[in-house]
Protein backbone atom coordinates (compact mmCIF):
# COMPACT_ATOMS: atom_id res chain seq x y z
CA UNK A 1 0.00 0.00 0.00
CA UNK A 2 1.15 3.51 -0.90
CA UNK A 3 1.95 5.50 2.32
CA UNK A 4 1.00 9.16 1.61
CA UNK A 5 4.35 10.90 2.74
CA UNK A 6 2.42 13.62 4.81
CA UNK A 7 1.65 10.99 7.46
CA UNK A 8 5.37 10.41 8.23
CA UNK A 9 5.99 14.01 8.35
CA UNK A 10 3.39 14.52 10.87
CA UNK A 11 5.23 11.87 13.17
CA UNK A 12 8.06 13.60 13.01
CA UNK A 13 6.83 16.41 14.41
CA UNK A 14 7.18 17.27 18.22
CA UNK A 15 3.32 16.81 19.37
CA UNK A 16 3.49 13.64 17.24
CA UNK A 17 6.91 12.28 18.99
CA UNK A 18 5.89 13.43 22.37
CA UNK A 19 2.31 12.22 22.81
CA UNK A 20 3.69 8.66 21.39
CA UNK A 21 6.97 8.07 23.43
CA UNK A 22 6.84 10.01 26.13
CA UNK A 23 7.22 8.34 29.69
CA UNK A 24 4.65 10.66 30.90
CA UNK A 25 1.03 10.04 32.38
CA UNK A 26 -0.03 12.78 30.36
CA UNK A 27 1.23 10.88 27.23
CA UNK A 28 -0.66 9.09 25.05
CA UNK A 29 -2.48 6.92 27.84
CA UNK A 30 -3.71 10.10 29.66
CA UNK A 31 -5.69 10.67 26.01
CA UNK A 32 -6.91 7.39 25.63
CA UNK A 33 -8.26 7.50 28.95
CA UNK A 34 -10.45 10.48 28.45
CA UNK A 35 -10.93 9.42 24.76
CA UNK A 36 -12.72 6.05 26.67
CA UNK A 37 -14.82 8.95 29.76
CA UNK A 38 -15.99 11.00 26.74
CA UNK A 39 -17.37 7.94 25.27
CA UNK A 40 -19.01 7.07 28.04
CA UNK A 41 -21.03 10.10 28.52
CA UNK A 42 -21.48 10.22 24.93
CA UNK A 43 -22.83 6.69 24.74
CA UNK A 44 -23.95 6.49 28.31
CA UNK A 45 -26.22 8.89 27.89
CA UNK A 46 -27.67 8.28 24.56
CA UNK A 47 -28.13 4.75 26.15
CA UNK A 48 -30.34 6.20 29.04
CA UNK A 49 -32.43 8.09 26.58
CA UNK A 50 -32.63 5.85 24.14
CA UNK A 51 -33.80 3.41 26.91
CA UNK A 52 -36.51 5.59 28.45
CA UNK A 53 -37.84 6.00 24.63
CA UNK A 54 -38.46 2.43 24.17
CA UNK A 55 -39.90 2.35 27.22
CA UNK A 56 -37.70 1.39 30.26
CA UNK A 57 -38.24 3.31 33.45
CA UNK A 58 -41.73 4.51 32.72
CA UNK A 59 -42.12 6.20 35.71
CA UNK A 60 -39.05 8.71 34.41
CA UNK A 61 -40.18 11.76 33.45
CA UNK A 62 -38.87 12.42 29.86
CA UNK A 63 -38.80 16.34 29.25
CA UNK A 64 -35.76 16.69 32.13
CA UNK A 65 -33.81 14.28 30.14
CA UNK A 66 -33.33 16.85 28.21
CA UNK A 67 -30.43 18.52 30.02
CA UNK A 68 -28.42 15.17 29.30
CA UNK A 69 -27.52 16.29 25.92
CA UNK A 70 -25.23 18.67 27.83
CA UNK A 71 -23.03 16.06 28.84
CA UNK A 72 -23.53 14.13 26.07
CA UNK A 73 -21.61 17.01 23.75
CA UNK A 74 -19.50 17.57 26.25
CA UNK A 75 -18.23 14.06 25.97
CA UNK A 76 -18.32 14.45 22.16
CA UNK A 77 -16.17 17.68 22.35
CA UNK A 78 -13.76 16.07 24.34
CA UNK A 79 -13.65 12.92 22.15
CA UNK A 80 -12.91 15.13 19.46
CA UNK A 81 -10.00 16.57 20.91
CA UNK A 82 -8.78 13.89 22.13
CA UNK A 83 -9.14 11.97 19.41
CA UNK A 84 -7.15 14.31 17.34
CA UNK A 85 -4.09 13.73 19.68
CA UNK A 86 -4.72 10.33 19.49
CA UNK A 87 -4.43 10.72 15.81
CA UNK A 88 -1.68 12.96 15.81
CA UNK A 89 0.28 10.66 17.75
CA UNK A 90 -0.49 7.66 15.25
CA UNK A 91 -1.42 9.12 11.72
CA UNK A 92 -0.33 6.55 9.80
CA UNK A 93 -1.85 3.73 11.75
CA UNK A 94 -5.46 5.15 11.73
CA UNK A 95 -6.01 6.38 8.27
CA UNK A 96 -4.34 3.22 6.58
CA UNK A 97 -7.00 1.40 8.98
CA UNK A 98 -10.21 0.50 7.30
CA UNK A 99 -11.53 -0.15 10.63
CA UNK A 100 -10.28 3.81 11.56
CA UNK A 101 -13.21 5.37 8.81
CA UNK A 102 -15.70 2.50 9.77
CA UNK A 103 -15.42 3.83 13.39
CA UNK A 104 -15.83 7.39 11.86
CA UNK A 105 -18.95 6.27 9.96
CA UNK A 106 -20.70 4.98 13.05
CA UNK A 107 -19.83 7.64 15.25
CA UNK A 108 -20.91 10.36 12.14
CA UNK A 109 -24.53 8.00 12.45
CA UNK A 110 -24.38 7.92 15.94
CA UNK A 111 -24.05 11.71 16.30
CA UNK A 112 -26.84 12.34 13.73
CA UNK A 113 -29.23 10.09 15.60
CA UNK A 114 -28.56 11.97 18.62
CA UNK A 115 -29.28 15.53 16.91
CA UNK A 116 -32.42 14.27 15.40
CA UNK A 117 -33.45 13.06 19.11
CA UNK A 118 -32.72 16.26 20.68
CA UNK A 119 -34.48 17.89 17.73
CA UNK A 120 -37.29 15.88 16.84
CA UNK A 121 -38.08 14.32 20.29
CA UNK A 122 -37.01 16.90 22.36
CA UNK A 123 -37.52 19.71 20.09
CA UNK A 124 -41.01 21.23 21.46
CA UNK A 125 -41.42 20.56 24.85
CA UNK A 126 -45.06 21.75 24.82
CA UNK A 127 -45.89 17.75 23.42
CA UNK A 128 -47.40 15.18 25.77
CA UNK A 129 -45.05 12.79 26.76
CA UNK A 130 -46.66 10.39 24.36
CA UNK A 131 -46.35 12.14 21.38
CA UNK A 132 -42.55 13.28 22.17
CA UNK A 133 -42.13 9.00 22.55
CA UNK A 134 -43.84 8.17 19.71
CA UNK A 135 -41.52 10.44 17.23
CA UNK A 136 -38.34 8.41 18.98
CA UNK A 137 -39.15 4.70 18.96
CA UNK A 138 -37.14 3.83 15.61
CA UNK A 139 -34.74 6.43 15.82
CA UNK A 140 -33.79 5.40 19.65
CA UNK A 141 -33.36 1.76 18.06
CA UNK A 142 -30.88 3.15 15.16
CA UNK A 143 -29.29 4.82 18.05
CA UNK A 144 -28.45 2.03 19.89
CA UNK A 145 -27.23 -0.15 16.86
CA UNK A 146 -24.85 3.30 15.80
CA UNK A 147 -23.17 3.85 18.73
CA UNK A 148 -22.80 -0.49 19.88
CA UNK A 149 -21.30 -0.44 16.32
CA UNK A 150 -19.15 2.89 16.95
CA UNK A 151 -17.92 1.57 20.35
CA UNK A 152 -17.05 -1.80 18.47
CA UNK A 153 -15.28 -0.64 15.83
CA UNK A 154 -12.79 1.46 17.99
CA UNK A 155 -11.78 -1.62 19.99
CA UNK A 156 -11.00 -3.07 16.85
CA UNK A 157 -8.67 -0.72 16.10
CA UNK A 158 -5.16 -1.83 17.35
CA UNK A 159 -6.00 -5.52 16.26
CA UNK A 160 -6.96 -4.24 12.93
CA UNK A 161 -3.93 -1.98 12.45
CA UNK A 162 -1.64 -2.64 9.21
CA UNK A 163 0.89 0.05 10.03
CA UNK A 164 2.28 0.64 13.43
CA UNK A 165 4.46 4.17 12.77
CA UNK A 166 5.08 5.30 9.01
CA UNK A 167 7.55 2.67 7.73
CA UNK A 168 7.21 0.01 10.03
CA UNK A 169 4.10 -2.82 10.38
CA UNK A 170 2.13 -3.56 13.29
CA UNK A 171 3.31 -5.91 15.13
CA UNK A 172 6.18 -5.99 14.12
CA UNK B 1 8.54 -7.20 54.88
CA UNK B 2 5.03 -7.86 53.69
CA UNK B 3 4.34 -8.69 49.77
CA UNK B 4 1.36 -9.99 47.95
CA UNK B 5 1.94 -13.53 48.67
CA UNK B 6 0.91 -12.03 52.18
CA UNK B 7 -2.31 -10.79 50.59
CA UNK B 8 -3.29 -13.91 49.25
CA UNK B 9 -2.80 -15.71 53.03
CA UNK B 10 -4.67 -13.10 54.62
CA UNK B 11 -7.54 -12.91 51.96
CA UNK B 12 -8.14 -16.34 51.51
CA UNK B 13 -9.51 -17.01 54.40
CA UNK B 14 -12.89 -14.13 53.99
CA UNK B 15 -14.12 -16.79 50.72
CA UNK B 16 -14.12 -20.07 52.86
CA UNK B 17 -15.09 -19.29 56.41
CA UNK B 18 -17.35 -16.23 54.95
CA UNK B 19 -19.23 -19.07 52.81
CA UNK B 20 -19.71 -21.13 56.01
CA UNK B 21 -21.05 -17.98 57.59
CA UNK B 22 -23.54 -17.10 54.49
CA UNK B 23 -25.03 -20.77 54.05
CA UNK B 24 -25.67 -21.56 57.74
CA UNK B 25 -27.67 -17.88 57.71
CA UNK B 26 -29.51 -18.79 54.90
CA UNK B 27 -30.19 -22.17 56.19
CA UNK B 28 -31.43 -20.81 59.56
CA UNK B 29 -33.93 -18.09 57.64
CA UNK B 30 -35.85 -21.28 56.43
CA UNK B 31 -36.77 -21.70 59.90
CA UNK B 32 -39.76 -19.18 60.62
CA UNK B 33 -39.29 -17.84 57.12
CA UNK B 34 -36.83 -15.07 58.61
CA UNK B 35 -36.39 -12.36 55.81
CA UNK B 36 -34.19 -10.75 57.65
CA UNK B 37 -31.29 -13.51 58.02
CA UNK B 38 -31.87 -14.45 54.08
CA UNK B 39 -30.88 -10.71 53.24
CA UNK B 40 -28.38 -10.91 55.25
CA UNK B 41 -27.26 -14.20 54.16
CA UNK B 42 -27.07 -12.80 50.74
CA UNK B 43 -25.57 -9.52 51.61
CA UNK B 44 -22.62 -11.48 53.03
CA UNK B 45 -22.93 -13.63 49.69
CA UNK B 46 -22.38 -10.85 47.60
CA UNK B 47 -19.63 -9.36 49.56
CA UNK B 48 -17.94 -12.09 49.30
CA UNK B 49 -18.04 -12.98 45.82
CA UNK B 50 -16.52 -9.21 45.23
CA UNK B 51 -13.80 -10.11 47.94
CA UNK B 52 -12.82 -13.37 46.09
CA UNK B 53 -12.24 -11.75 43.18
CA UNK B 54 -8.44 -10.44 44.73
CA UNK B 55 -8.62 -13.25 46.79
CA UNK B 56 -7.94 -15.43 43.20
CA UNK B 57 -5.58 -12.78 41.47
CA UNK B 58 -3.59 -13.17 44.68
CA UNK B 59 -2.82 -16.42 44.07
CA UNK B 60 -1.15 -16.09 41.46
CA UNK B 61 1.27 -13.54 42.82
CA UNK B 62 1.34 -16.02 46.11
CA UNK B 63 2.45 -18.41 43.76
CA UNK B 64 5.08 -16.48 41.94
CA UNK B 65 6.59 -15.63 45.32
CA UNK B 66 6.07 -19.13 46.02
CA UNK B 67 7.65 -20.85 42.98
CA UNK B 68 11.11 -18.13 43.62
CA UNK B 69 13.67 -20.47 45.01
CA UNK B 70 11.50 -22.83 46.91
CA UNK B 71 11.22 -26.28 46.80
CA UNK B 72 7.72 -26.49 46.08
CA UNK B 73 5.65 -29.16 43.86
CA UNK B 74 3.88 -27.55 40.59
CA UNK B 75 1.39 -30.22 40.45
CA UNK B 76 0.34 -29.33 44.08
CA UNK B 77 0.14 -25.88 43.28
CA UNK B 78 -1.51 -26.63 40.08
CA UNK B 79 -4.30 -28.76 41.30
CA UNK B 80 -4.87 -25.83 44.41
CA UNK B 81 -5.29 -23.33 40.93
CA UNK B 82 -8.02 -26.00 39.34
CA UNK B 83 -9.48 -26.08 42.45
CA UNK B 84 -9.88 -22.07 43.14
CA UNK B 85 -10.94 -21.49 39.62
CA UNK B 86 -14.17 -23.52 40.22
CA UNK B 87 -15.14 -22.71 43.50
CA UNK B 88 -14.15 -19.03 42.02
CA UNK B 89 -16.83 -18.85 39.49
CA UNK B 90 -19.43 -20.58 41.88
CA UNK B 91 -19.02 -18.27 44.37
CA UNK B 92 -19.07 -15.53 41.81
CA UNK B 93 -22.73 -17.38 40.62
CA UNK B 94 -24.02 -17.30 43.48
CA UNK B 95 -23.02 -13.45 44.69
CA UNK B 96 -24.72 -12.57 41.20
CA UNK B 97 -27.64 -14.18 42.13
CA UNK B 98 -28.16 -13.11 45.71
CA UNK B 99 -27.60 -8.95 44.33
CA UNK B 100 -30.72 -10.23 42.01
CA UNK B 101 -32.26 -11.49 44.95
CA UNK B 102 -31.32 -7.82 47.03
CA UNK B 103 -32.90 -6.13 44.17
CA UNK B 104 -36.14 -8.23 43.77
CA UNK B 105 -36.27 -8.08 47.72
CA UNK B 106 -36.74 -4.13 46.95
CA UNK B 107 -40.02 -4.33 44.99
CA UNK B 108 -41.66 -7.48 46.74
CA UNK B 109 -40.00 -7.89 50.32
CA UNK B 110 -38.51 -10.72 49.56
CA UNK B 111 -36.39 -12.74 46.52
CA UNK B 112 -38.74 -14.87 43.82
CA UNK B 113 -39.14 -18.70 45.11
CA UNK B 114 -37.02 -19.11 42.09
CA UNK B 115 -34.51 -17.26 43.03
CA UNK B 116 -34.51 -18.78 46.43
CA UNK B 117 -33.91 -22.21 45.04
CA UNK B 118 -30.91 -21.00 42.70
CA UNK B 119 -29.08 -19.47 45.38
CA UNK B 120 -29.64 -22.77 48.25
CA UNK B 121 -28.15 -25.17 45.43
CA UNK B 122 -25.16 -22.79 44.36
CA UNK B 123 -24.25 -22.01 47.81
CA UNK B 124 -23.95 -25.21 48.94
CA UNK B 125 -22.00 -26.34 45.87
CA UNK B 126 -19.78 -23.16 46.46
CA UNK B 127 -19.24 -23.83 50.31
CA UNK B 128 -18.42 -27.09 49.68
CA UNK B 129 -16.08 -26.07 46.82
CA UNK B 130 -14.18 -23.38 48.74
CA UNK B 131 -13.63 -26.28 51.29
CA UNK B 132 -11.70 -28.36 48.86
CA UNK B 133 -9.95 -25.16 47.67
CA UNK B 134 -8.59 -24.07 51.12
CA UNK B 135 -7.67 -28.20 51.68
CA UNK B 136 -5.71 -28.12 48.47
CA UNK B 137 -4.23 -24.86 49.25
CA UNK B 138 -3.27 -26.01 52.59
CA UNK B 139 -1.37 -29.11 51.07
CA UNK B 140 1.02 -27.11 49.03
CA UNK B 141 3.25 -26.18 51.94
CA UNK B 142 1.82 -27.86 54.79
CA UNK B 143 3.27 -31.52 55.02
CA UNK B 144 2.28 -31.95 58.56
CA UNK B 145 -1.64 -31.81 57.21
CA UNK B 146 -0.71 -34.73 55.02
CA UNK B 147 0.14 -36.98 58.00
CA UNK B 148 1.61 -40.25 57.22
CA UNK B 149 0.03 -40.18 53.98
CA UNK B 150 1.72 -39.86 51.08
CA UNK B 151 -0.12 -36.89 48.98
CA UNK B 152 2.57 -37.22 45.45
CA UNK B 153 3.43 -40.70 43.98
CA UNK B 154 4.77 -40.73 41.08
CA UNK B 155 4.32 -37.52 40.38
CA UNK B 156 1.04 -37.63 40.63
CA UNK B 157 -1.84 -36.57 43.29
CA UNK B 158 -3.88 -39.51 45.22
CA UNK B 159 -6.62 -38.10 46.08
CA UNK B 160 -9.02 -38.97 48.57
CA UNK B 161 -12.85 -40.11 48.19
CA UNK B 162 -13.90 -36.83 47.95
CA UNK B 163 -11.37 -35.72 46.03
CA UNK B 164 -11.83 -37.85 42.93
CA UNK B 165 -14.85 -36.36 42.24
CA UNK B 166 -14.23 -33.16 42.41
CA UNK B 167 -11.01 -33.01 40.46
CA UNK B 168 -12.79 -34.08 38.08
CA UNK B 169 -14.68 -31.53 37.45
CA UNK B 170 -11.64 -28.94 38.67
CA UNK B 171 -10.28 -27.46 35.28
CA UNK B 172 -7.14 -27.46 34.51
CA UNK B 173 -4.79 -24.09 34.60
CA UNK B 174 -2.80 -24.46 31.79
CA UNK B 175 -5.64 -25.38 29.27
CA UNK B 176 -7.87 -22.61 30.38
CA UNK B 177 -5.59 -20.26 30.61
CA UNK B 178 -4.48 -20.89 26.57
CA UNK B 179 -8.14 -21.16 26.01
CA UNK B 180 -8.30 -17.31 26.82
CA UNK B 181 -5.46 -16.54 24.46
CA UNK B 182 -6.06 -18.41 21.52
CA UNK B 183 -7.25 -16.06 19.20
CA UNK B 184 -6.73 -12.49 19.35
CA UNK B 185 -9.84 -12.13 18.32
CA UNK B 186 -11.86 -14.14 21.27
CA UNK B 187 -9.78 -11.68 23.67
CA UNK B 188 -10.93 -8.34 21.44
CA UNK B 189 -14.69 -10.17 21.97
CA UNK B 190 -14.16 -10.02 25.20
CA UNK B 191 -12.08 -6.18 25.80
CA UNK B 192 -15.45 -5.26 23.46
CA UNK B 193 -17.86 -7.07 25.98
CA UNK B 194 -15.54 -5.19 28.77
CA UNK B 195 -16.64 -1.50 27.70
CA UNK B 196 -19.94 -2.34 26.69
CA UNK B 197 -20.32 -3.30 30.63
CA UNK B 198 -18.62 0.00 30.97
CA UNK B 199 -21.00 1.88 29.34
CA UNK B 200 -23.62 0.18 31.00
CA UNK B 201 -22.58 0.81 34.68
CA UNK B 202 -21.26 4.57 33.88
CA UNK B 203 -24.34 5.11 32.24
CA UNK B 204 -26.73 3.97 35.03
CA UNK B 205 -24.97 4.44 37.69
CA UNK B 206 -23.25 7.67 36.82
CA UNK B 207 -27.02 9.05 36.37
CA UNK B 208 -28.01 8.08 39.73
CA UNK B 209 -24.98 9.64 41.16
CA UNK B 210 -25.19 12.34 39.41
CA UNK B 211 -28.75 12.96 39.81
CA UNK B 212 -28.26 12.62 44.09
CA UNK B 213 -25.64 14.69 43.64
CA UNK B 214 -27.88 17.83 42.41
CA UNK B 215 -27.67 17.44 38.60
CA UNK B 216 -31.27 17.37 36.77
CA UNK B 217 -33.13 17.84 39.57
CA UNK B 218 -36.49 18.44 37.43
CA UNK B 219 -35.95 14.03 37.86
CA UNK B 220 -37.39 12.58 40.81
CA UNK B 221 -34.96 9.63 42.32
CA UNK B 222 -37.06 6.55 41.87
CA UNK B 223 -37.46 6.33 38.29
CA UNK B 224 -33.74 6.71 38.34
CA UNK B 225 -32.68 3.61 40.49
CA UNK B 226 -34.93 1.50 37.55
CA UNK B 227 -32.04 1.35 36.00
CA UNK B 228 -30.08 0.20 38.42
CA UNK B 229 -30.14 -3.50 36.85
CA UNK B 230 -28.77 -2.41 33.73
CA UNK B 231 -25.79 -1.19 35.66
CA UNK B 232 -25.74 -5.15 37.90
CA UNK B 233 -25.92 -6.40 34.37
CA UNK B 234 -22.82 -4.65 32.74
CA UNK B 235 -20.94 -5.54 36.65
CA UNK B 236 -21.57 -8.99 35.97
CA UNK B 237 -20.33 -8.53 32.21
CA UNK B 238 -17.24 -6.57 33.37
CA UNK B 239 -16.63 -8.83 36.10
CA UNK B 240 -17.08 -12.73 33.68
CA UNK B 241 -14.54 -10.65 30.97
CA UNK B 242 -12.24 -9.41 33.12
CA UNK B 243 -11.49 -12.12 34.50
CA UNK B 244 -11.17 -14.30 31.85
CA UNK B 245 -8.69 -11.74 30.54
CA UNK B 246 -6.78 -12.08 33.75
CA UNK B 247 -6.84 -15.78 33.66
CA UNK B 248 -5.58 -16.08 30.30
CA UNK B 249 -2.72 -13.26 30.86
CA UNK B 250 -2.15 -12.97 34.82
CA UNK B 251 1.59 -11.63 34.31
CA UNK B 252 0.47 -8.81 32.75
CA UNK B 253 -1.84 -7.69 35.61
CA UNK B 254 -0.38 -9.13 39.11
CA UNK B 255 3.01 -6.70 38.87
CA UNK B 256 1.48 -3.61 38.03
CA UNK B 257 0.67 -1.39 40.72
CA UNK B 258 -2.55 0.09 38.53
CA UNK B 259 -3.94 -2.95 38.60
CA UNK B 260 -3.99 -3.80 42.01
CA UNK B 261 -5.31 0.49 42.43
CA UNK B 262 -7.81 -0.99 39.84
CA UNK B 263 -8.58 -3.51 42.00
CA UNK B 264 -8.79 -1.93 45.43
CA UNK B 265 -10.89 1.04 43.60
CA UNK B 266 -13.67 -1.65 43.25
CA UNK B 267 -13.17 -2.93 46.69
CA UNK B 268 -14.41 0.50 47.72
CA UNK B 269 -17.08 0.61 45.21
CA UNK B 270 -18.57 -2.97 46.89
CA UNK B 271 -18.37 -0.76 50.36
CA UNK B 272 -19.71 2.58 49.24
CA UNK B 273 -22.51 -0.09 47.67
CA UNK B 274 -22.71 -1.49 51.18
CA UNK B 275 -22.88 2.09 53.12
CA UNK B 276 -25.38 3.36 50.35
CA UNK B 277 -27.87 0.18 50.45
CA UNK B 278 -27.49 -1.02 54.32
CA UNK B 279 -27.49 2.54 56.19
CA UNK B 280 -30.65 5.08 55.51
CA UNK B 281 -28.95 6.91 52.93
CA UNK B 282 -30.80 4.58 50.39
CA UNK B 283 -34.33 5.43 52.83
CA UNK B 284 -33.24 9.26 52.66
CA UNK B 285 -33.07 9.73 48.86
CA UNK B 286 -35.50 7.29 47.59
CA UNK B 287 -38.32 8.99 47.91
CA UNK B 288 -37.25 12.50 46.75
CA UNK B 289 -38.90 14.25 44.58
CA UNK B 290 -38.93 16.42 41.50
CA UNK B 291 -37.01 19.59 42.50
CA UNK B 292 -35.79 17.92 45.58
CA UNK B 293 -32.86 18.17 47.11
CA UNK B 294 -31.10 14.52 48.75
CA UNK B 295 -28.96 14.69 52.06
CA UNK B 296 -25.82 15.79 52.43
CA UNK B 297 -24.10 12.63 53.35
CA UNK B 298 -25.99 10.86 50.30
CA UNK B 299 -24.68 13.64 48.52
CA UNK B 300 -20.69 12.41 49.79
CA UNK B 301 -21.60 8.80 49.06
CA UNK B 302 -22.86 9.54 45.30
CA UNK B 303 -19.95 11.89 44.97
CA UNK B 304 -17.62 8.79 45.84
CA UNK B 305 -18.87 6.51 43.79
CA UNK B 306 -18.69 8.69 40.61
CA UNK B 307 -14.63 9.67 41.58
CA UNK B 308 -14.60 5.63 42.53
CA UNK B 309 -15.89 5.00 38.95
CA UNK B 310 -13.67 7.05 36.77
CA UNK B 311 -10.25 6.26 39.04
CA UNK B 312 -11.26 2.12 37.34
CA UNK B 313 -11.34 3.88 34.30
CA UNK B 314 -7.88 5.55 34.04
CA UNK B 315 -6.07 2.67 36.46
CA UNK B 316 -7.45 0.33 33.85
CA UNK B 317 -6.30 2.41 31.10
CA UNK B 318 -3.08 2.80 32.57
CA UNK B 319 -2.51 -0.91 32.95
CA UNK B 320 -1.55 -1.29 29.82
CA UNK B 321 1.32 1.88 29.74
CA UNK B 322 2.88 0.96 33.18
CA UNK B 323 5.83 -0.73 33.39
CA UNK B 324 5.93 -3.97 36.61
CA UNK B 325 6.28 -2.31 39.69
CA UNK B 326 6.67 -5.46 42.02
CA UNK B 327 9.42 -7.65 41.64
CA UNK B 328 9.84 -11.08 43.46
CA UNK B 329 13.41 -10.75 45.74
Amino acid sequence: MAVPQILQTIEQTGISTWIRESDSVFGFYFFLTLHGIGMSLVVGGNLIIDLRILGFAQALPLKPLKRLFTLMWGGLILNVLTGIALFTAYPTKESTNIDFYVKLTFVALGVIAMKKVSDRVFGDLSLSEESMLARGQALAKWSLLFWFLAVTAGRLLSETAIYDTYGHLAGG
Amino acid sequence: MMNLAHLHLLLNHFPIIGTMIAVALFLLSFVGKNTDLRRASYIIFAGIALLSIPTFMSGYTAEAWIQNGKDVSQVLIDRHKGSAMLSFWFMEFTGAFALVGLWQSQKTSRPANWNVAVVFLLSLLTVGLMARTGNTGGDIHHAELRGDNELLVNGKVVEGPIGSIASRFEPSPDKFMNAMVFSKWWWTFMMILHYMGLILIVATVGFLDLRIMGFMKQVPIRPVHEFIPWGMLGLGINVLTGMLGFIGQPNNYIFKEDFWMKILCLMLLGLNVALFYMTDVFEGVENVGAGEDAPIFAKLVAGTSLFLWFAVITFGRFIQFSFDTFKIN
